[in-house]
């Protein structure tokens, strides 16, 4: 489905915050790809810095305390850390649009379903009410939302969850956007609901041909979605790979044992094993591999940071037991 | 209504016979008037064996949690009654309350709130101790720095605040908090669906061990099947304050009957890009319990329904040894 096309291109991007306690290197040299119509992974724990690189290609990191301290973020060929304020709400709007994990607070509660539908579409162009009205029910309709003519009217809190998160991509897709950030979008909604909701999320890819960047700590979402994978581990990509790639040679100690971690409804089993110690906290990082502190397989020379190496064309890891075609 | 398996009550640790929730709806300001009732949970019946794993599985609002408080004894039951080793709760007496109170403990999805965050570990740990026995501060101090080491942590931790701890490590406390009785059953609400997911096999093998070294029995309420597949010995199917289907894990997952059943386990996405499940999208969402649907209540997303789904309340019946299922369809 994915051509070769480069539309989003992330070049050793760095979003770091300065704080009291020290620098906190939310998101550190990480680089990837994404190509039209191709629906990238990032997979990570929380504080892995996965959703501060979304907002950092958004141009939407807490500032004063955070700032992109270096890297390139090409949309289309164009850098959009040089874009003014105003070329970005721009490009927010039309080109790269987010999708946030919880619906119940990325719609504002005080104004009706319609209200939200129209504000986005009157960026695009002075309308007539009437036909900013079709418009909407259009939109809505294709994320099926039974009865959209009167659904105008309601307010989120007279929708489920499943609902309200189907009306906040409905926005997200209303001005035919050529990038999806999608933020954990299905954390808040129940398995059966989720699965609609992928499901319509793929359709609405086939039909508009969309990007998108899916972003969740769920392996079993990214089989399912995802053409590529990034895992990130604090603030770092540390392997990258085609899905099928991925989970057949997961090549990264941390990748590896995440995926041995996970129980599988298929399988009885008695014994998980498991990942020990704790995700590191991100303003105080070892010099060298962020994992070594949790890695069955460190050695002498993990003490210096790993470059990215190459296992198979498309596929990259960061670690030394990759080293010399190991 | 058929009890659940049939290896005997005798030695059942909790049962529930035919339990119901019903919450009452009520409108007018001065006359208050019943105009309905939401039936958070419509009947149900398992059994709990000493040793073992009872997992309650189901979307949200379905009455998993609200079963679980029933059997912590937060909540009264609207009708039927649960056994504890044989007992019926409902004619205990106020010391008997208070003992079931110490053998039955729980721990909650979110360790960030179930902690108060301005008390020691020592202390939090403690409470449920001296609330149930005469200890003197010694005994506490000593037994405190037992159960952290039981729970893979130090004793030193019993000085420092939750503030200083990560999610995996709070659980770990909360675990701690729940043995200090000496519980003979654990309610597990989520135990893991707020840590990361490094973390989380490290606590689903500390509860398995701690189950099979000090022979406790767990009510586990949960929404990822692979999690409940990995704890349980049973495992009952909740929709709509009802259960649907109720069986061993293994048999559960490999021979699923009911439609809804199904229709969870094809929600549940292997990590493998190669394994396809049964494709079953339900349509709609979970009708609301103030007013469920008649016959079957799944019938307005049974792909299968018939015109006898609609009118006729299926019979949970026993299909093959120890798998019930409440569906027309068999």
């Amino acid at each position: 489905m994915a051509n070769n096309q480069t539309i989003l291109k992330v070049e050793d991007l760095r979003t770091h915050f300065f704080t009291r306690s020290g620098v906190v290197k939310a998101v550190d040299g990480i680089s990837f790809d994404l190509h039209q119509g191709e629906t990238l992974g990032i997979v990570g724990e929380s504080g892995s810095g996965k959703s501060m690189t979304a907002w950092s290609i958004l141009g939407l990191v807490p500032k004063p305390a955070g700032r992109i301290v270096g890297g390139r973020i090409l949309y289309q060929g164009e850098d959009l850390l040089e874009k003014s304020a105003a070329e970005m709400r721009e490009i927010r709007g039309s080109g790269i649009c987010m999708v946030m994990q919880d619906p119940s607070t990325s719609l504002n509660p005080v104004f009706t379903i319609g209200n939200q539908v129209y504000e986005t579409l009157r960026m695009d162009s002075r309308q007539s009410r009437s036909s900013l009205r079709q418009k909407a029910v259009e939109i809505l309709s294709s994320v099926r939302i039974p009865a959209p003519e009167r659904r105008l009217a309601s307010f989120p809190h007279q929708m489920s969850g499943g609902m309200r998160q189907r009306v906040v991509g409905a926005i997200a897709m209303a001005r035919d956007p050529n990038v999806l950030i999608a933020d954990e979008p299905t954390t808040s909604l129940d398995a059966t609901i989720q699965l609609q909701y992928l499901t319509l999320l793929k359709e609405i890819q086939a039909a508009t041909g969309a990007a998108i960047i899916f972003i969740t700590h769920d392996f079993g979402i990214v089989a399912r979605m995802c053409d590529r994978v990034a895992v990130m581990y604090a603030g770092k990509i540390v392997e990258q790979a085609d899905v099928l790639q991925l989970f057949d040679s997961p090549s990264h100690p941390y990748t590896e044992a995440l995926l041995r971690s996970v129980p599988d409804l298929d399988d009885q089993t008695d014994y998980l094993p498991s990942i020990d110690g704790q995700p590191p906290t991100l303003d105080n990082l070892p010099i060298g591999c962020s994992f070594a502190p949790r890695c069955p397989h460190v050695f002498a020379r993990c003490e210096e940071f790993p470059p990215e190496f190459e296992i198979e064309p498309g596929h990259q890891a960061r670690c030394w037991i990759r080293y010399g075609g190991n | 209504m058929v009890a659940t398996n049939g290896a005997g009550n005798g030695d059942a640790l909790v049962r529930l016979d035919g339990v119901k929730k019903h919450y009452a709806v009520t409108s007018g300001l001065v006359l208050q008037r019943n105009i309905g009732a939401v039936k958070a949970v419509d009947g149900i019946s398992l059994t709990i064996f000493p040793g073992e794993t009872y997992s309650l599985v189901g979307e949200s609002g379905c009455g998993k949690t609200t079963t679980s408080r029933m059997v912590l004894l937060v909540e009264p039951t609207t009708e039927g009654d649960i056994y504890y080793e044989g007992r019926p709760l409902s004619d205990i007496n106020r010391d008997e309350r208070k003992s079931f109170h110490a053998s039955v403990q729980a721990v909650f999805q979110d360790p960030w709130s179930s902690l108060n965050p301005r008390m020691r570990v020592q202390s939090i740990i403690s409470e449920p101790l001296t609330t149930h026995q005469r200890v003197t501060k010694q005994e506490v101090r000593t037994r405190v720095g037992e159960l952290l080491e039981t729970v893979g942590l130090n004793s030193f931790h019993a000085t420092r605040y939750p503030h200083e701890f990560s999610g995996g490590q709070r659980q770990r406390i909360a675990i701690a908090r729940a043995l200090s009785t000496q519980p003979k059953l654990i309610v597990l609400d989520e135990p893991v669906s707020a840590l990361d997911v490094s973390i989380r096999a490290q606590i689903l093998n500390l509860l398995k061990e701690l189950q099979s070294s000090q022979g406790l029995s767990y009510l586990l309420i949960a929404h990822n099947l692979a999690t409940v597949r990995y704890m349980s010995h049973r495992v009952g199917v909740m929709y709509l304050g009802k259960i649907v289907e109720e069986s061993d894990p293994e048999t559960l997952f490999s021979n699923p009957m009911h439609p809804y059943t199904r229709a969870l386990i094809s929600a549940s996405l292997p990590a493998d890009p190669r394994r396809q499940r049964e494709e079953m999208v339900l349509t709609g969402e979970v009708p609301s319990p103030l007013n469920p649907p008649s016959g079957c209540t799944f019938h307005t997303r049974c792909p299968f329904a018939t015109e006898e789904c609609r009118t006729d309340i299926p019979e949970y019946r026993e299909l093959e040894a120890g798998h019930n299922v409440a569906c027309h369809l068999y």
